[in-house]
């Protein structure tokens, strides 16, 4: 892109130019003051802007209908995660028909890069990247989310709930 | 031997043998479950099947024997049909729950489904419920609704470990993989079928959600559970050792090993091994690297004069490093007195007709050699009436402590002695014991060097490196240089080898500046 210069002394008079951003600015002023609702900007901390739900932030991990957690710990998510910063460890479970499930399930979210892999992976709709999208700490704050951060943390209210259960899928046959 | 044509290549295989058999010796792809090269012939899976000329219909590879001139393939869009509506057969109870399945990464099911199948599945039923999570023995855990009935692990238990745990119940698509009533799955070598199992049906307990396979990787190395020194597949990762396979040798184990062998990898793994070298000094044990103890170990045997000093050694440690700690022993600390540590000598002879012998160190006719080369020996017996003779001890401890009962005493035993200097892989609570000036040094263990191990056959059977577990540990030829007052030899990598390092990337690209 290249700049063009009107020829002339007229091109020099800047104050002109001045006059008419003074008046645009006096003219938005005079308007903001009176409709204070059509205001484009935010008083950034006290409020907060609200993403769409599709919008990829915080990781959630969801819950069956009974509340326990939805992950199977197959590990697709940390296999197909770039910035390997999943991490799980998976144990039996008591029943039979759940067979697997994760004692711990760890997102460095630090290192994560928000690209929703983990989420395009997952088999069974266990993890999703919500709406969430700051979450500032301090100086030593702990930036490694374990299962209680990611599925039960308060804004969740009790956990958001999955699309596939288990049982259904059960009493179907598959 | 006859000739015949596999995919248009001709080959020549043994009489006798099956058309999967020379399809396996050309190294051509074929689809099986049920055939496995260690058992006998089944055919029940039908995914063999080839095209012979001549003949209007498929057969089964795996039950089919040689002719001269035949011409076989099974590449050909009717066999490549028939395999795949054989395998949506399979399919049609078994259920979609890879994600957990721990076979997942290496089941033939989910090969052969990529390779043959990706169809939609045509069976509008419902699948039929099996049991899960079946508990069948010591280390085995069944589940029915992932099983094929391929019999594979039925005819284990029947040829090879001649037991006859398992059987299949029930008809038609209710028959399944079961044990008898009131008889576990509990043989010495029960993990085998987890291993020859072509699905997730049967699972080992031990490895069991663990690790997904995929993060793991695989290299030979031998089971140093038995003096029959079998053949083995270790799988690691970063995080350490995590299971032990058995790998083809005709000479030694054939397909498989026992349960006992696939233990070894726990004292292997860093949470059973000692991590730093100690040496106790006036009463206090500090913690050091492993080569600064090596060395003061070193000076402090020097003030003694041969006669003093014993050496024990056990057989389980490579033929080149007890070579070396013996002549150690002999030709530079001028000790004849070297005994032999036999941990079990009560059934040192013992075998169960299969594989395990009594005899649990890898390489005792290893170490047998070495003191016969030298004329020097003894037991430990010897060493325990003249104990009052010696006033230092240099101890090649066990590796695998588990198969030593008698350590504890042992080690209490050598109390009495001015200077012990006991090189060991794993930690045990018992060193604390010792008395003052004794030298603890950390060794690798026999997937982290390399060696020969000569098995009960007195076949020489190379160890290579597959891991590194403890960066700090030392192997015996090492420690002994250390002990002699040589550096640590460091093989630092040619220079040309390291073309990253000699010459600088920013200024060769960009020009001085």
């Amino acid at each position: 892109m290249s700049i063009v210069k009107k020829p002339g002394a007229i091109a020099n008079w800047y104050l002109p130019g001045i006059l008419i951003g003074m008046i645009f600015t006096l003219k938005k002023m005079i308007y903001n003051l009176f409709h204070k609702d059509k205001m484009p900007t935010l008083n950034y901390p006290e409020e907060k802007y609200e993403y769409s739900p599709r919008f990829k932030g915080q990781h959630v991990l969801t819950v069956k209908k009974d509340g326990s957690i939805r992950c199977t710990a197959c590990m697709l998510c940390a296999t197909n995660c770039p910035a390997q910063c999943i991490k799980i460890v998976a144990s039996e479970h008591e029943d039979p028909t759940v067979e697997k499930y994760p004692i711990n399930y760890e997102i460095d979210v630090l290192r994560c890069v928000y690209c929703g892999f983990c989420e395009e992976a997952c088999p069974v709709d266990a993890i999703r990247m919500g709406p969430e999208w700051q979450k500032p700490g301090a100086n030593g704050f702990n930036f490694t989310y374990d299962i209680q951060e990611l599925a039960y943390r308060p804004q969740l209210k009790g956990g958001i709930e999955s699309r596939l259960d288990e049982k259904e899928r059960h009493d179907f046959g598959i | 031997m006859p000739k015949l044509t596999l995919n248009g290549k001709e080959i020549e295989v043994p009489a006798g043998s099956t058309i999967i058999e020379a399809y396996k010796q050309l190294d051509e792809p074929i689809a099986h479950y049920c055939w496995h090269p260690g058992l006998s012939i089944a055919g029940v899976c039908r995914l063999c099947v080839v095209e012979i000329e001549g003949n209007p219909r498929l057969q089964i590879a795996c039950n089919t024997q040689i002719q001269e001139g035949m011409v076989v393939n099974n590449n050909s869009e009717k066999v490549k049909t028939a395999v795949k509506w054989g395998l949506d057969f399979h399919l049609i109870n078994h259920p979609l729950d890879c994600p957990i399945c721990d076979q997942a990464g290496e089941c033939e099911l989910q090969n052969q489904y990529m390779e043959f199948g990706k169809y939609d599945p045509e069976m509008a039923e419902p699948k039929v419920k099996k049991r899960k999570v079946v508990d069948l023995g010591e280390r085995v855990v069944l589940d029915t609704e992932r099983c094929i009935l391929c019999s594979r692990c039925v005819r284990f238990t029947n040829e090879v470990s001649k037991t006859n745990e398992l059987g299949i119940f029930n008809r038609g698509d209710r028959s399944e993989v079961g044990t008898f009533e009131d008889k576990p799955l509990n043989n010495k070598y029960s993990v085998n079928t987890v291993d020859i199992c072509p699905v997730g049906a049967l699972t080992s307990k031990d490895f069991r959600f663990k690790q997904r396979v995929w993060y793991l990787k695989n290299k030979p190395s031998i089971c140093t559970g038995c003096s029959t020194g079998c053949n083995v597949n270790v799988y690691y990762n970063e995080e350490g050792v995590f299971r032990v396979k058995p790998h083809y040798n005709k000479e030694v184990n054939g397909y498989w090993m026992c349960d006992e062998g696939r233990d070894i990898y726990k004292h292997i793994n860093r949470k059973s091994r000692m991590l730093r070298g100690r040496y106790k000094q006036n009463g206090v044990w500090c913690t050091t690297q492993a080569l600064e103890v090596a060395k003061k170990a070193g000076q402090k045997l020097s003030s003694f004069k041969g006669e003093e000093i014993a050496v024990l050694v056990t057989g389980q440690y490579t033929n080149e490093e007890l070579n070396s700690l013996v002549d150690y022993s002999v030709n530079k600390l001028g000790s004849k007195s070297v005994f032999h540590w036999k941990n079990n000598e009560n059934n040192w002879q013992d075998f169960d007709g299969h594989l395990i012998r009594g005899d649990k160190n890898p390489n005792t006719k290893g170490l047998q050699g070495v003191l016969q080369k030298y004329a020097v020996g003894g037991e430990w017996k010897e060493l325990e009436n003249q104990l009052s003779k010696f006033k230092a001890v240099v101890v090649a401890g066990p590796e695998n402590q588990s198969v030593y009962f008698d350590i504890k005493e042992k080690i209490e035993s050598l109390k009495s002695l001015e200077c012990v200097v006991w090189f060991t892989a794993g930690e045990n609570s018992n060193f604390e014991k010792l008395s003052d000036n004794s030298y603890l040094i950390p060794q690798k263990t026999s997937v982290e060097k390399n060696g020969h191990f000569t098995n009960h056959q007195g076949l020489t059977q190379k160890v290579e490196e597959v891991t590194t577990i403890l960066p700090e540990a030392l192997n015996l030829e090492e420690t002994v240089s250390l002990m002699l007052g040589n550096s640590l030899d460091l093989s630092i990598r040619d220079k040309q080898e390291m073309g990253v390092l000699k010459t600088n990337y920013f200024s060769q690209e960009r020009g001085s500046l």
